[in-house]
């Protein structure tokens, strides 16, 4: 029997050997030959592994979402049971564990911006991924509007010195496609920047992040509480997140770093659209820029087409009303029928609708 | 006293609870296969394009109100979180409390709708479903109920066409675009609206997607799949999370033209209050309405923040206007229970008192 303070060292080891165990088993199972690190993320692979072939494709992207998510949950137990292990009292877990936090989101996500592997491969740094979220929502919509998936263009290699050989002019024969090509990486460029920036300002808001998260333990001591959960834990962690998240993202500041990502990469797409209009003009075949031409003509016709027919039929209702001797003067702008109707439905206020009516005709 | 109390064997009991009820739930989840949304029965009364107008049929027993309602839905997402469910509907609601409801459905918009404007949609499509209820009843005038973006345009058609609206319900609709808690309209401040048009032609849903989830992207894209799995077990709560799912998800692309100019005239230039919007040849000024006005907000609104609503106060030229704040967010005000129980009942006694 230990005498740590902190708990019985005998029974942390028992419930390790039960985890190795179990991994193993499942790892043996699945035919896997690569030990995982952390047992319970592996068994949940391994789990969704079997289960996902026989999803449907919404029920595929769902579950994946909540796999995801539940990893995140193992891994802030896990590393706060890491930390825990050796530290005298809780609130030295606790702080040891922020502590982590801090030094991660220091330095971790310029690390993953410049491809960077971090240093070791234990549950902390794979928790990055949680605040990688706003970013990886990010990525997915970029790869939604790309033929290519994922964001390409945010690892597409670029040096200090592009800058100056981009603004070189073109010579010869090919000297209008070199400016194209040279116009479009310089966008491409300007939109890597642009990203670096958004990622950079998330960095700032993970250690933001953690000390939030102290605060609040902080405010739990103050209050007498406690958490007794992992999961009571997980969401102290993403409160905090969304709360420093929740201030940031409305400053000024912000707006101007997602505005430039946006335009950024906007400007990209549509210098890439040129280039494939003026590809297909080569062809002698349809372009964008034709189609919407188009589109703006035919649009405007059928505006006046609508027009043309709304004014026809109140002509035809106007010329009924002529034809009825002594009908009352219509009023222009409602429809013929509703002047003595009008009358009636005051006198039967509220009337009981028995059948749906007929579906009309006016298209 | 320590602030934490989590002892390594509860931690394990925790994880083992957790991923038990994870497996035993994949079951259900595997039976889910069709989801249904949309539950009280409707007919379509018109088409246009990829617009339809439903009429939805109310219960026999039930005497309707002789002026109708007519719901227009925002572009964003789809008109079936009025009728999510049968115990998640405002329509069914509408309809218990004795209103004729009818619904715009306005499709999903393509490429080839990319050229529709505010006026296309407002002064066409919406005063034409309005022009063809007033004639299946032989009124002047009808009700609306405009619905968050659905209830801008409620306002600007009131606005335009102020002899055609009875009574007008606006429902988490926002009226000044620049409070200092608009995310949304924080983070638009400095896109260029022109570029994103010209370049994408229609706005893609996983654009507007990815804007709403990054409201709230902890709770909205992670902690909320972790919430689930404690209700996996139960069929017909994880069908209610599906349907839900699916509904965020199901995001139609915004016609190009009016995104620019919704963008432009309300979220950067905040048209109703500053003025200057002009819808085809039309000028938009909440002045010209004088019909009675009812303004449903939520208390804990994060896509339209209630001050955003209340800003309708006193800006129209109405002398019968009406708060009800409902203490939910922007979307639990159409699906939560106590949304149920008391809402649509609201509307109902409100219009009623309205249309003799």
């Amino acid at each position: 029997m230990s005498d740590s303070p902190f708990w019985n060292e005998d029974w942390m080891k028992t419930q390790q050997q039960y985890w190795e165990n179990w991994t193993d088993m499942s790892r043996k199972a699945m035919g896997l030959e690569q030990p995982a690190k952390s047992p319970l993320e592996s068994a949940m692979d391994h789990w969704w592994k079997a289960v996902s072939p026989s999803t449907t494709d919404f029920n595929q992207d769902f579950m994946g979402k909540m796999m995801d998510q539940s990893k995140s949950f193992f891994r802030m137990a896990e590393t706060y049971y890491q930390n825990a292990d050796g530290s005298k009292t809780w609130l030295e877990a606790a702080n040891r564990t922020v502590s982590d936090l801090q030094n991660m989101f220091s330095g971790g996500m310029e690390n993953v911006f410049n491809g960077a592997e971090t240093a070791g491969d234990d549950a902390l740094h794979k928790m990055m991924a949680f605040w990688e979220m706003p970013m990886d929502n990010w990525q997915r919509m970029v790869s939604s509007l790309s033929l290519v998936p994922g964001d390409v263009l945010r690892n597409m290699p670029h040096t200090d010195g592009l800058d100056r050989f981009l603004s070189a002019p073109g010579l010869g024969y090919t000297r209008e496609e070199e400016r194209q090509y040279k116009k479009l990486t310089q966008r491409v460029v300007e939109y890597q920047r642009a990203l670096g920036d958004y990622m950079r300002f998330f960095s700032n808001l993970g250690l933001l992040s953690a000390n939030r998260l102290r605060d609040k333990v902080q405010a739990l001591v103050d209050e007498g509480k406690q958490v007794d959960s992992a999961r009571g834990l997980y969401d102290l962690w993403v409160s905090s997140s969304e709360e420093v998240y929740g201030e940031q993202v409305m400053t000024p500041e912000y707006a101007k770093i997602h505005g430039k990502m946006v335009n950024a990469l906007m400007a990209v797409k549509q210098k890439l659209s040129h280039m494939v209009d003026e590809s297909l003009g080569a062809f002698n075949m349809p372009t964008r820029r034709e189609l919407r031409t188009l589109q703006d003509r035919l649009q405007e016709s059928r505006r006046e087409y609508k027009a043309l027919r709304a004014e026809v039929e109140l002509m035809k209702e106007q010329m009924m009303d002529l034809r009825k001797p002594a009908a009352p003067a219509a009023k222009a702008s409602a429809p013929k029928a509703a002047a003595p109707a009008k009358k009636a439905a005051s006198k039967k206020k509220a009337t009981k609708k028995k059948a749906a009516a007929k579906k009309s005709d006016a298209s | 006293m320590q602030p934490f109390n989590i002892r390594p064997d509860q931690m394990a009991e925790e994880m083992l609870d957790y991923s038990r009820k994870l497996g035993k739930g994949v079951q259900n989840l595997l039976n889910a296969e069709k989801i249904d949304t949309g539950v009280t029965p409707k007919v379509e009364v018109y088409r246009e394009d990829k617009l339809s107008l439903y009429r939805y049929e109310a219960p026999g027993d039930v005497v309707q109100s002789s002026v109708p309602t007519l719901i227009v839905y925002a572009l964003v997402n789809r008109p079936y979180m009025t009728d999510l469910q049968e115990n998640r509907s405002t329509i069914r609601n509408l309809l218990a409390a004795g209103q004729d409801v009818y619904l715009i459905d306005w499709g999903y918009p393509d490429e080839a709708d990319r050229s529709l404007t505010m006026d296309d949609y407002i002064n066409g499509y919406l005063d034409r479903c309005v022009d063809v209820i007033r004639k299946r009843h032989k009124l002047d005038k009808i009700n609306m109920l405009g619905i968050c973006q659905g209830g801008a345009f409620s306002l600007c058609y009131a606005s335009m066409h102020p002899d055609k609206v009875k009574n007008l319900v606006t429902m988490v609709t926002p009226v000044d675009f620049k409070t200092p808690d608009n995310m949304l309209s924080a983070w638009v401040q400095d896109i260029d609206v022109d570029m994103l048009i010209d370049t994408l032609g229609n706005v893609p849903g996983e654009l507007l997607n990815w804007t709403f989830l990054s409201l709230k992207p902890f709770s909205l894209t992670g902690q909320k799949y972790l919430s689930m799995v404690d209700v996996l077990e139960d069929e017909n709560k994880l069908k209610n999370f599906l349907r839900m799912e699916k509904w965020i998800f199901d995001s139609p692309d915004q016609a190009g033209e009016t995104f620019r100019q919704f963008v432009k005239d309300f979220y950067q230039q905040n048209g109703f209050l500053n003025g200057g919007v002009k819808i085809g040849d039309r000028v938009v000024d909440l002045k010209n309405i004088s019909c009675p006005l009812l303004n449903i907000y939520a208390e804990q609104d994060h896509l339209v923040p209630p001050d955003a609503s209340r800003a309708l106060r006193g800006i129209t030229g109405s002398k019968d206007y009406t708060e009800l704040s409902f203490p939910g967010g922007h979307i639990g005000i159409y699906v939560s229970g106590k949304a149920q129980k008391e809402v649509p009942p609201a509307i109902g006694n409100w219009l009623d008192e309205r249309s003799k």
